[in-house]
């Protein structure tokens, strides 16, 4: 296994992105404005990328240490359905994993490099991105959450992101 | 704009010592295709769905490719528990056996039996053609961007540098088909991956891959450079008879034997064949493995691979963009492998647990 990219930071993010409503591999879709008044890292990614897999444990890490305070929404980028299914079987995370099948979301976001991730504050509003694996064990999700709420009052509740986000 | 990760672009290299050469015999000098006897193929791809549920249906790419100068598709046939028609796309015609299975059927099954003839190809560019320019209409279809082959931006970009300094179209497209051999390779310092298409793969510099990718690649770059391309989505149906074991289906069953080709379409000569991927291919996959560029097999691999290729290979279509009929899913960039579906899922064919399927290829006339 190789490390995450050496140089890799989180740099100023880009501006504004579109919303999105995308379904996971049950069926249930899930909005990015229902996540608003989280601090929501939106991940892109394949199965088939070696960077991603190696990325994603240590997505899943800090969305267990962040106890709430960071949500994740991975984006699984033009891939069959069972594939992503049968992927995270395997390798279960605790956040929820997306289906852009056609990868209208991933160009609307003008992603062209997998993994990408977005770290966005309590108003949804792009603040951090990085165009390729990151090591997300170094970072201390209390201090990204604190800076990246700062600017909302949010009243956020640390219960786990599967149970609230889904649009049923 | 971004052109960088890494040098991506070793375009002004590019019109190396090849790129204004015609194709001729190398020191090795073997792999020589050449128009001769049509050879006929029966290959029948047999699918089943693994786990029945829900709503079932399968699509099954069958040849509808006819060249008359190196391939004739002489039908297709088919059996099976379901409902099934030939569909047709409407606007590459590619053909598929589309077929609906009605709820509760336990053992989901099509079989479909295609013909084919297919012989080598060549052409010699260092002399003067006669074929005609493609009409107008052509010309556009075969320079515009698709979902997974833009031709703007980044590509186009590569495109203009790769082919500063060529005057004419062979020259132009033998710089494209250099720097593809040259630079398309796994670089293990490249961290990121493309989104699938071929812009991205230019943006991450990642520009491993297999012949989906690379000669996609190839063909975006040309067209970009405004000269008609496209891919041509096949399969290898029979061992290569000039010794390469990586060029070959070397078995009866040729279920993982799926290759695709590029044509381009050089004004006096028609659509020429080229094919950059099997050369990195044999680079990476003729025995021993890994082989030098400069390894005689890679050269005349390289050196024939710009206007000819062998006939041991079924073409299925030219098609990008293709949607499915009775599909809910997104179009698919090429139809190459069977696809199929349970419920609103697109089935992974790549997964035996889901989806199995064998293709098998007999040959039915000597060459």
């Amino acid at each position: 296994m190789s490390p995450p990219s050496a140089a890799a930071q989180l740099q100023p993010a880009p501006g504004p992105q579109p919303s999105f409503i995308l379904p996971d591999a049950r069926g249930e879709r899930f909005a990015l404005d229902a996540q608003r008044g989280h601090v929501v890292i939106v991940h892109f990614f394949a199965t088939w990328c070696e960077p991603c897999r190696e990325e994603l444990p240590a997505l899943n890490r800090l969305a267990e240490r962040s106890n709430g305070t960071i949500w994740v929404l991975a984006i699984s980028v033009d891939e069959p359905d069972d594939r992503v299914e049968r992927f995270f079987r395997a390798t279960p995370v605790r956040f929820p994993v997306l289906l852009d099948r056609d990868r209208a979301v991933a160009k609307s976001w003008n992603v062209t490099t997998l993994p990408s991730s977005f770290v966005l504050d309590a108003d949804l509003k792009p603040r951090l991105a990085v165009e390729t694996d990151f090591a997300w064990d170094t970072v201390d999700p209390r201090t990204l959450a604190g800076e990246l709420s700062a600017t909302t009052q949010t009243q956020g509740t640390s219960q786990l992101q599967e149970d609230k986000h889904a649009i049923r | 704009m971004q052109f960088d990760r890494r040098s991506v672009l070793k375009a002004g290299a590019a019109l190396s010592a090849f790129a204004a050469m015609p194709r001729m015999a190398s020191a090795y000098g073997a792999f020589n295709p050449q128009p001769g006897p049509w050879r006929q193929f029966e290959v029948v791809t047999r699918l089943e769905i693994a786990k029945p549920e829900g709503k079932m249906q399968a699509w099954v790419p069958v040849p509808a490719v006819n060249e008359a100068d190196w391939f004739k598709s002489l039908g297709s046939e088919w059996s099976g528990n379901g409902h099934a028609s030939l569909g047709r796309d409407p606007k590459y015609g590619a053909q598929f056996v589309h077929v609906e299975w009605k709820d509760g059927e336990t053992k989901p099954l099509i079989e479909v039996t295609s013909k084919i003839a297919t012989r080598d190809r060549a052409v010699d560019l260092s002399q003067a053609g006669t074929v005609k320019s493609l009409p107008a209409a052509e010309h556009k279809f075969y320079t515009e961007g698709t979902e997974l082959i833009p031709v703007d931006g980044i590509v186009k970009q590569t495109s203009d540098k790769i082919v500063a300094g060529a005057k004419t179209d062979v020259e132009k497209v033998r710089a494209v088909y250099e720097w593809i051999v040259a630079n398309t390779f796994r670089d293990g310092k490249v961290r990121g991956c493309g989104i699938g298409d071929i812009a991205s793969m230019l943006k991450t510099g990642n520009l491993g891959g297999k012949c989906a990718d690379l000669n996609a690649l190839h063909v975006g770059l040309v067209r970009a450079a405004g000269i008609p391309a496209r891919d041509v989505y096949g399969i290898r149906v029979a061992p290569s008879k000039y010794g390469y074991k990586s060029l070959g289906a070397n078995a009866e069953v040729i279920t993982k034997a799926q290759h695709c080709r590029a044509e381009v379409f050089i004004a006096g000569h028609g659509w020429v064949a080229t094919d950059p991927a099997d050369v990195r291919k044999v680079v990476l996959e003729e025995p021993p493995g890994n082989l030098a560029i400069d390894n005689p097999k890679v050269v005349d691999a390289r050196n024939t691979l710009f206007g000819a290729w062998e006939g041991n290979w079924l073409a299925y279509n030219f098609g990008h963009d293709i949607a499915l009929p009775g599909s809910k899913g997104p179009k698919l960039g090429f139809l190459m492998y069977p696809q199929a579906e349970c419920g609103p899922s697109r089935l992974d064919c790549l997964d035996p647990d889901n989806v199995k399927y064998t293709i098998t290829s007999k040959e039915l006339t000597g060459a």
